[in-house]
């Protein structure tokens, strides 16, 4: 049996974990861009919190999602067993590329356009979401980008934790020696990631030629 | 069958390239050993698979031999898995290697599984010997098969032992199992309903590392694992026991090349001489030292042969 003819004869589970992954990455965006954004832009004032900040973001980036489940198990409210956690852990991975992206972008504004802007009376309110954030704009989303892909491709170790999407077949493969399985699951994940990338990469593109 | 995979290699010093000044470092460091004069031309080689328990038996019959022999010991650890442990047996690039009853029945064989332990030796032996010219020895003492497993303080206070005494609280607790139970053909679905248990909702399906985690922090209330990890003694947690002889027994047997035994017969003695040695109790308490106290192998199987008298 080819990996198509197992896909094609599991559709309707296939749909179900896709639908699931979906769910799971879009939750742990939200909250990624929720904390990412309005973080990256409070530092960017602040470059000592900000170095701080970011490295403590970049070790998060390095702790095995496995081992980060496992510390998380005991978490009351957030932790446990189920979406919550994978929900935690993926925003965690998340939220490092937004992170960085927003204070690099807005750092990166031209600061002659910003004194000529003061000079015209704008608050410092205004500047930043008159001139600032529009400048920023390509390199915002760059981020979101890059943190969006990376998002579908590591949401399938939520099924570790009992979270399902489309890694629950990649572990089931695994555990069963069987690729057509390990690709149900693989293959159309990857198909995801490329089309959001893709879809993205255009509203990007569009943005940048305003 | 294991989803504990270490990484504990052993460290064999072999700069086959390096400079002059590794290379009598290397001798160097393998005198003490390997050139005492007493350890004559001839070499014998241990495999064993990607993991712990394998480490350790593979270091088990390494030890044994080179006590009971003149053999010198080349140790193939880590190989990647049963079918790469058996064509390297079959085709003489390793000796020996631990394997379990119900695997080479089931993977290597292509058999059906069966319960009943002495028949499936039985069948094994004559087949290897027959199709492999390989000798199965006898069994070491333990099983390492799938184990449901429960709190140590439920086991108290419940007074559970068996997996048929579950039966009344199965509907108030929560099971989490591992992907490889839910799918094999030996797993859930004939294990629910050979025991007639019906738990609280769908079983949570997790990561076989996790489930203890789970377990331990009471986010489910029994879980699948194997019979011989080392964390079910170290986070006090209890093995049910199988009454009902519903999972496959697989047995840990050495297997050896006859041709090996028939060159160096004391390596028959050495290896027999394990037979019944390690319970499953044994072989916890071994891989929790090497998984959980990063204990090298060589260490815990020295310790193990000094206690046993080996």
């Amino acid at each position: 049996m080819n990996w198509y003819e197992f896909l094609l004869r599991n559709r309707s589970e296939v749909f179900e974990r896709s639908l699931e992954h979906i769910a799971l990455v879009g939750a742990s965006m939200a909250i990624s861009l929720a904390i990412g954004l309005p973080l990256g832009i409070a530092l960017v004032r602040r470059a000592k919190l900000q170095r701080w900040v970011i490295g403590a973001a970049n070790v998060v980036q390095t702790i095995p999602s496995l081992a980060l489940f496992g510390f998380l198990i005991p978490v009351p409210w957030i932790g446990g067993v189920g979406a919550s956690t994978a929900i935690v852990a993926l925003s965690l991975y998340a939220v490092l590329p937004i992170l960085r992206n927003t204070c690099t972008g807005i750092a990166e504004v031209d600061p002659a356009v910003i004194e000529s802007a003061r000079g015209m009376g704008m608050t410092p309110r205004q500047v930043l979401w008159q001139v600032q954030l529009p400048l920023a704009a390509p390199v915002l989303l760059a981020g979101i980008r890059v943190s969006t892909a990376m998002c579908i491709g590591i949401t399938t170790i939520a099924a570790a934790i009992g979270a399902g999407g489309l890694g629950v077949f990649i572990f089931r493969g695994l555990a069963m020696v069987n690729n057509q399985v390990i690709l149900a699951g693989a293959i159309p994940a990857a198909i995801l990631a490329i089309a959001v990338d893709s879809g993205l990469g255009y509203f990007q593109r569009s943005t940048a030629r305003k | 069958m294991n989803g504990s995979h270490s990484s504990a290699r052993r460290g064999i010093p072999c700069p086959a390239r390096g400079s002059l000044l590794l290379r009598v470092l290397a001798l160097l460091v393998m005198l003490p050993t390997g050139g005492c004069g007493k350890r004559g031309g001839e070499t014998i080689v241990v495999g064993s698979k990607n993991f712990t328990e394998q480490i350790v038996l593979a270091e088990l019959f390494a030890q044994q031999i080179e006590a009971h022999s003149t053999l010198r010991v080349d140790r193939r650890l880590n190989l990647g898995g049963t079918f790469i442990c058996h064509d390297a047996l079959v085709s003489g690039k390793i000796a020996l290697y631990p394997e379990y009853t119900g695997t080479a029945l089931i993977a290597i064989l292509n058999d059906s599984p069966q319960k009943d332990s002495a028949e499936v030796f039985r069948r094994v032996q004559e087949e290897y010997r027959a199709r492999f010219n390989v000798e199965v020895m006898p069994p070491l003492g333990f099983n390492n098969t799938f184990a449901m497993i429960v709190r140590g303080d439920d086991a108290d206070k419940l007074h559970l032992r068996r997996i048929s005494d579950v039966a009344p609280y199965a509907p108030k607790w929560r099971a989490g199992f591992g992907y490889e139970f839910m799918e094999r053909p030996d797993g859930y679905r004939g294990w629910m309903a050979a025991y007639g248990l019906h738990f609280a909702g769908e079983p949570q399906i997790l990561d076989l590392g996790l489930l203890y985690r789970a377990l331990a922090d009471k986010q489910v209330d029994m879980v699948a694992g194997n019979s011989t990890d080392g964390v079910i003694a170290s986070l006090h947690m209890v093995a049910l026991e199988d009454d009902l002889h519903y999972f496959p027994p697989y047995e840990a047997v050495p297997l050896v090349r006859r041709a090996t035994l028939e060159k160096h017969p004391e390596v028959r003695g050495a290896i027999a001489a394990l037979a019944g040695k390690i319970s499953v109790d044994e072989m916890r308490q071994m891989n929790y030292a090497v998984d959980g106290e990063h204990r090298d192998p060589a260490d815990v199987v020295r310790a193990f042969r000094k206690a046993k008298g080996l």
